[in-house]
């Protein structure tokens, strides 16, 4: 799947791009399957197994798009989180 | 009344003093700073914060509610419970921007977002009324438990709201979050154990999932079995409309910040986590658990009503899943249910005093009355702070009756007015302090008027709730989106300095391009054509 974007630079993923678009779409959908899933899966119903398996399946796909952008974002951020924080102490205390 | 055995109350005393005791092993570590008293030194990794959002939205009013949604409506009932797919979207959009900022609380962000007196007035106003909506809870919350302890062994209601709320407030005092997310953690483990044997017991005793379903479908009641039985477009109790408003409420919302009650509890646990995806995964996950919880409990609670199906008062059939696990579990394993109850319980009023704690400390103490204390002056501070939640909670909720009610009202209306501008403030650039503010109070006359006064003066009949929420979301937008386009933007520097620190989604072109122009973030390529 080419279309999914794997390696990042740190630039590249602070904007904002399909591959967050897709997760917006997919991870409602998770829940509504992990949810009715769940309960017809209790209830033996065959197709509340087959939800939950595409709920399962889906919420798999969803860490396969995004983690590889979230960990670039992460990666990047905490190195310049001790500046912010600092800042952020000097508004608290009217510094800034 | 319910009998315990000698091992149901070794059960519950020895569950006591593990959570008291594992929150006050931290003591050392929550006194550090007041980085550790509200935050946990923003180092957890995600599973110790996802396991604080489930048990912190595990209360002992959770399954009181969703006992009677289910019982009520069947498997559709559930829908009654997703609001909390806010998390969803919001896991990887606003929780990611709110990270960013490194914003203690809700009300700090607002002065990292805007600027000048507008900001300033939100900052105070926000943390006010999460002091005040955080003392509510508490009382609603300790009231739940005065109400089951009632009903298990005829104590008077507010003998469990003090005790219980008292034995939690001794760790929240002494770890304040450390306490809070460790206990958390063993409160969530043994509540989701409990709710899993709990519930399949329940279905068990009902038969079974084969014998509930043929049972349902000898009542003629098998449309209980379908999520999707709606009474019609708008018209019955269960219409297509108020189905569709409820998606868009929760899963929209996940774009905005407050656009749920249950937004502020869970940034706490945004800034507590140790990275950005640490943070993104902790609200997904925790969510997810809830989400498996509610469909767990609604199976259980269809046993129950083919058991008994004909009950008619609410406050009867909320007890469903306590009835199943205390008229049901044999002798020894009911104080294992109540021990789980007394977690759950915990886990919920832990949060609540040490998040209410942090708004009065941080952005009313610090922030207002302070600037220049110390982090020994401010853990101590975020102590009495506790302390005064505590003795609030007590007395709210010895003025509360109608739990459902007043949750209905909370998880509707209050959210109605303010839904969209939680949404514009994340989104929007252009959106600035006084639109907000002037939101809220708005909201708060408009949410008055159109639930309770008018229809009372016979001015406005009484509506069903998806039609208040869009009639005040109208209203709403008719008074703040005026009041924004006549009042000025943001400062261009407040602005610029927060797109590049947090990197917000949606309509921030004119921030951006400033931002471009300064050498603050690499050009992106493609510009022209986009909007973020």
């Amino acid at each position: 799947m080419s279309w999914i974007k794997r390696r990042w630079t740190a630039a590249e993923a602070d904007r904002w791009t399909k591959e967050d678009y897709v997760t917006f779409v997919v991870s409602p959908l998770v829940y509504v399957l992990l949810l009715l899933g769940t309960a017809l899966s209790l209830l033996l119903r065959w197709y509340g197994f087959l939800l939950l398996g595409i709920g399962l399946a889906l919420f798999f796909f969803m860490l396969w798009v995004i983690d590889p952008k979230l960990k670039a974002i992460s990666e990047d951020y905490e190195i310049k989180q001790k500046q912010y924080l600092e800042d952020l102490e000097k508004i608290a205390r009217w510094e800034k | 009344m319910v009998h315990f055995a000698f091992l149901d109350w070794f059960w519950v005393i020895s569950f006591i003093l593990l959570m008291t005791v594992c929150g006050i092993l931290f003591y050392k570590l929550g006194k550090r700073s007041m980085a550790d008293f509200f935050l946990a030194g923003r180092g957890l990794p995600w599973w110790l914060p996802a396991t604080s959002v489930y048990a912190t939205h595990t209360a002992t009013d959770t399954p009181i509610w969703v006992s009677g949604v289910v019982y009520q409506h069947g498997l559709r009932g559930l829908w009654y419970t997703f609001f909390s797919a806010w998390c969803a979207i919001s896991a990887f959009a606003s929780t990611r921007i709110f990270r960013r900022s490194l914003a203690y609380t809700q009300a700090e962000w607002q002065t990292l977002r805007f600027s000048g007196l507008g900001a300033e007035l939100l900052r105070g106003w926000i943390a006010g009324w999460q002091v005040f909506m955080n003392m509510f809870i508490l009382g609603w919350v300790g009231m739940a438990m005065g109400k089951l302890c009632n009903y298990l062994f005829g104590w008077p209601q507010w003998v469990a709201l003090v005790l219980f709320s008292t034995i939690c407030a001794v760790y929240v005092l002494a770890a304040g979050y450390w306490g809070v997310v460790m206990s958390d953690f063993q409160q969530g483990v043994i509540a989701f154990l409990v709710i899993v044997i709990v519930s399949f017991w329940g279905i068990s005793v009902a038969g079974g999932p084969h014998g509930i379903v043929t049972k349902l479908d000898a009542m003629g009641q098998s449309w209980r079995l379908n999520p999707f039985a709606f009474s019609g477009l708008t018209s019955g109790d269960f219409p297509l409309v108020w189905f569709l408003t409820m998606l868009v409420i929760a899963v929209i919302g996940g774009f905005g910040m407050g656009t749920s009650i249950d937004w502020y509890p869970e940034a706490q646990r945004i800034q507590s986590a140790k990275t950005v995806r640490d943070a993104s995964y902790s609200i997904w996950s925790g969510t997810a658990l809830i989400v498996i919880r509610n469909s767990l409990w609604a199976v259980a609670i269809l046993g129950f009503f083919v058991l008994y199906p004909n009950i008619r008062e609410t406050a009867q059939y909320e007890m469903a899943w306590y009835r199943i696990g205390f008229e049901y579990l044999p002798v020894g394993m009911v104080g294992l249910l109540f021990a789980a109850v007394v977690a759950i319980h915990l886990s919920t009023i832990s949060a609540h005093l040490n998040l209410g704690a942090s708004y009065a400390t941080r952005d009313l103490y610090h922030h207002y009355f302070k600037p220049k204390a110390t982090e020994k002056e401010l853990v101590w501070v975020g102590r009495v702070s506790t302390f005064i939640l505590l003795i609030g909670s007590f007395i709210y909720g010895s003025m509360m009756q109608e739990i459902t009610q007043w949750l209905i009202f909370a998880l509707w209306i209050m959210a109605a007015g303010i839904w969209l501008p939680s949404i514009l403030q994340v989104v929007w650039w252009r959106f600035n302090s006084w639109g907000y503010l002037s939101s809220w109070i708005a909201n708060l006359g408009l949410s008055w008027l159109v639930v309770w006064v008018l229809p009372e003066f016979r001015i406005l009949p009484d509506l069903p709730d998806y039609l208040q929420f869009w009639i005040m979301m109208v209203l709403g937008t008719l008074i703040y989106l005026p009041i924004t386009f006549l009042t000025k933007p943001e400062d261009m520097d407040r602005l610029v300095k927060y797109y590049v620190m947090s990197r917000p989604l949606g309509w921030w072109k004119p921030v951006r391009l400033e931002a471009e122009r300064r050498g603050l973030v690499a050009v992106e390529a493609g510009a022209a054509k986009g909007g973020s």
